[in-house]
């Protein structure tokens, strides 16, 4: 029982993570329309950045700002790229899923030439914690106590954001449509570039987390995750945030279970044989579509 | 010949096939990256045959198509007529599960990879006379109501489906066929090289495949026959220090040629102007 319970807090805490991914990754299909597959790639180079800072300066909080710069920055930098795409007479999704693509074979390809010469990262002891609860076989670190409490206000505010602000209803009127959003006055662009810019703001965060949380990266580890956070959408439903909420909480909880009773090599295998499954038996996923 | 030229050649080869594979479900919109997963399974089910079984080349070729096509066709029962993003993320779900089991199963040798596959007498030539009998195989598809049809569909679904095109069939069709290619292809790569490792069959790989289909051109088939071998080609003619840097060569050229010439370099409305102007040299 203290088993299940340890790994139940594990997933619930690596599950925020990936709720939080798929927010991010499902806010660029609904207001920028389009399949950011290199978005877990952008919050791996963040992680890359914070953990250089953090070897040259030792300061946690130049650290903290540095991973958010650069995940904003790429963010933004990919914007021109995909506005070539969307500004074509129909909104041409499987390009960017192919221009995206791209960007993280470029992405990882860099990690694994120039950053640390292509050798994973580990964070410092400092950075990652110690273990602050002890209950028998319960152990609850720093890192996953942060990952599970950050995960929650980060989505608390971005349903704020989403749902009781203006620029939430201006989103949510583009998720909606593009072009009778165009009629009432919303300007399109300039929503657009700042969905990149808060989704970079959340990759940022995400990238934090994740090096608390994992203590570690590697060059390859944004395959891993971009795999699973699209599989998640396309299990969700692409597009609907809600959905992605309730599945990247499942998805975390049912990685670290088989992780736990199952050997480690076999627990991705059959988290991705159960996506696989919801996917080929409800393409349209298991809470509808949104987009 | 020198090693270098057998393995361009080789690789030059197995690299057409595989973009002819991922070619043929497009014809339909579907990036279809499951024959990557059916070239892998394909390839270690040939090695093992040739190595442990001693069956002979031929039969591990028929063997392996049969695989190909037997793997692909079970997804196409659900993804026949999905759309593309689900299509892709099933084909990359398939390759990351093939390749977890690879890594894990010692009988295959697991992460240390598997050698000793025997080799063949006149495996090139025979490789390019398959690669030929394929091509025109696909021509005659091309060429065909199937083509005509997948036209329509790649365009709009919905009008081909009133046309009266079983949109489902036409891409399973498409699918399997490309699963069978797959399979061919990675028997072939298996007893080209001699070894295989789960370290080939990666997301590399398929970025690698995708450059050289979109730069060569979708739309018809004979654009990756220029694209793979330049492409492939361009790791011996760099420095090594460049070379190294492929993949963010082929991840730049890829955005470059999405953005400003989707179609790619050889499109099919360039085809018939080619053939009047060869016609008209031959006149003259």
């Amino acid at each position: 029982m203290e088993v299940f319970i340890a790994q139940l807090l594990n997933g619930l805490s690596l599950g925020s993570i990936y709720v939080l991914l798929v927010t991010g990754f499902n806010l660029m299909v609904l207001v920028a329309r389009i399949i950011q597959f290199a978005y877990p790639h952008m919050v791996v180079l963040s992680m890359y950045a914070c953990w250089e800072v953090l070897q040259l300066t030792n300061n946690m909080f130049l650290a903290i700002l540095s991973c958010i710069a650069v995940s904003v920055i790429l963010n933004i930098l990919s914007e021109p790229i995909f506005r070539r795409l969307t500004n074509r007479e129909s909104i041409d999704i499987n390009a960017s899923f192919v221009v995206s693509m791209s960007m993280a074979l470029v992405i990882t390809d860099i990690m694994s030439h120039s950053l640390n010469y292509g050798f994973p990262i580990a964070f410092p002891a400092s950075w990652v914690g110690e273990s602050l609860i002890r209950f028998g076989l319960i152990i609850l670190s720093k890192g996953q106590i942060y990952a599970f409490g950050g995960g929650i206000i980060a989505v608390l505010i971005f349903f704020y954001l989403l749902y009781r602000t203006k620029q939430g209803r201006v989103f949510r009127a583009m998720a909606e449509n593009r072009y009778l959003a165009r009629l009432v006055g919303i300007p399109i662009v300039k929503t657009s570039i700042f969905s990149y810019f808060i989704a970079g703001l959340l990759g940022g965060f995400i990238a934090i987390l994740f090096s608390v949380f994992l203590g570690s990266a590697s060059p390859h580890l944004g395959e891993f995750v971009a795999l699973k956070v699209i599989a998640t959408s396309l299990v969700a439903g692409l597009g609907n945030l809600k959905g992605g909420l309730v599945c990247g909480l499942l998805l975390g909880v049912a990685e670290v279970m088989v992780m736990g009773y199952i050997s480690g090599s076999w627990s991705n295998a059959i988290a991705f044989i159960m996506m696989l499954l919801i996917v080929l038996i409800k393409p349209q996923g298991l809470f509808g579509i949104k987009i | 010949m020198s090693p270098l030229v057998h393995y361009f050649l080789a690789f030059t080869a197995v690299n057409i096939l595989m973009c002819w594979s991922i070619y043929l479900p497009y014809r339909v919109g579907q990036l279809h990256f499951l024959t990557v997963a059916c070239m892998a399974i394909a390839a270690y089910f040939g090695g093992f045959a040739a190595r442990e079984w001693d069956w002979p080349f031929v039969l591990v070729l028929l063997v392996g198509i049969g695989i190909g096509t037997f793997i692909a066709f079970i997804p196409s029962l659900a993804i026949g007529k999905a759309p593309c993003f689900t299509v892709v993320i099933v084909g990359l779900t398939y390759v990351f599960i093939v390749k977890t089991v690879i890594e894990n199963w010692e009988i295959v040798g697991g992460t240390v990879g598997f050698f000793g596959i025997p080799r063949v007498e006149h495996l090139l030539p025979i490789t390019y006379l398959l690669l030929i009998i394929v091509g025109f195989f696909i021509y005659c598809i091309d060429h065909s109501r199937l083509g005509r049809a997948a036209s329509v569909v790649f365009v709009d679904k919905d009008v081909a489906a009133t046309l009266g095109v079983k949109v489902k069939s036409l891409g399973m069709f498409y699918q399997i066929i490309a699963g069978a290619i797959g399979g061919m292809a990675g028997v072939l790569y298996a007893f080209l090289i001699g070894s295989l490792s789960p370290e080939f069959f990666v997301f590399h790989m398929i970025g690698t495949l995708m450059c050289m289909l979109f730069v060569g051109g979708y739309t018809t088939m004979w654009g990756v026959v220029i694209s793979a071998p330049i492409l492939g080609g361009l790791p011996l003619l760099l420095p090594s220090t460049v070379a190294s840097w492929r993949q963010v060569i082929y991840g730049v050229l890829l955005i470059l040629i999405i953005l400003l010439r989707p179609e790619g370099l050889i499109t099919r409305r360039m085809l018939p102007s080619l053939k009047s102007k060869s016609k008209r040299q031959t006149i003259w």
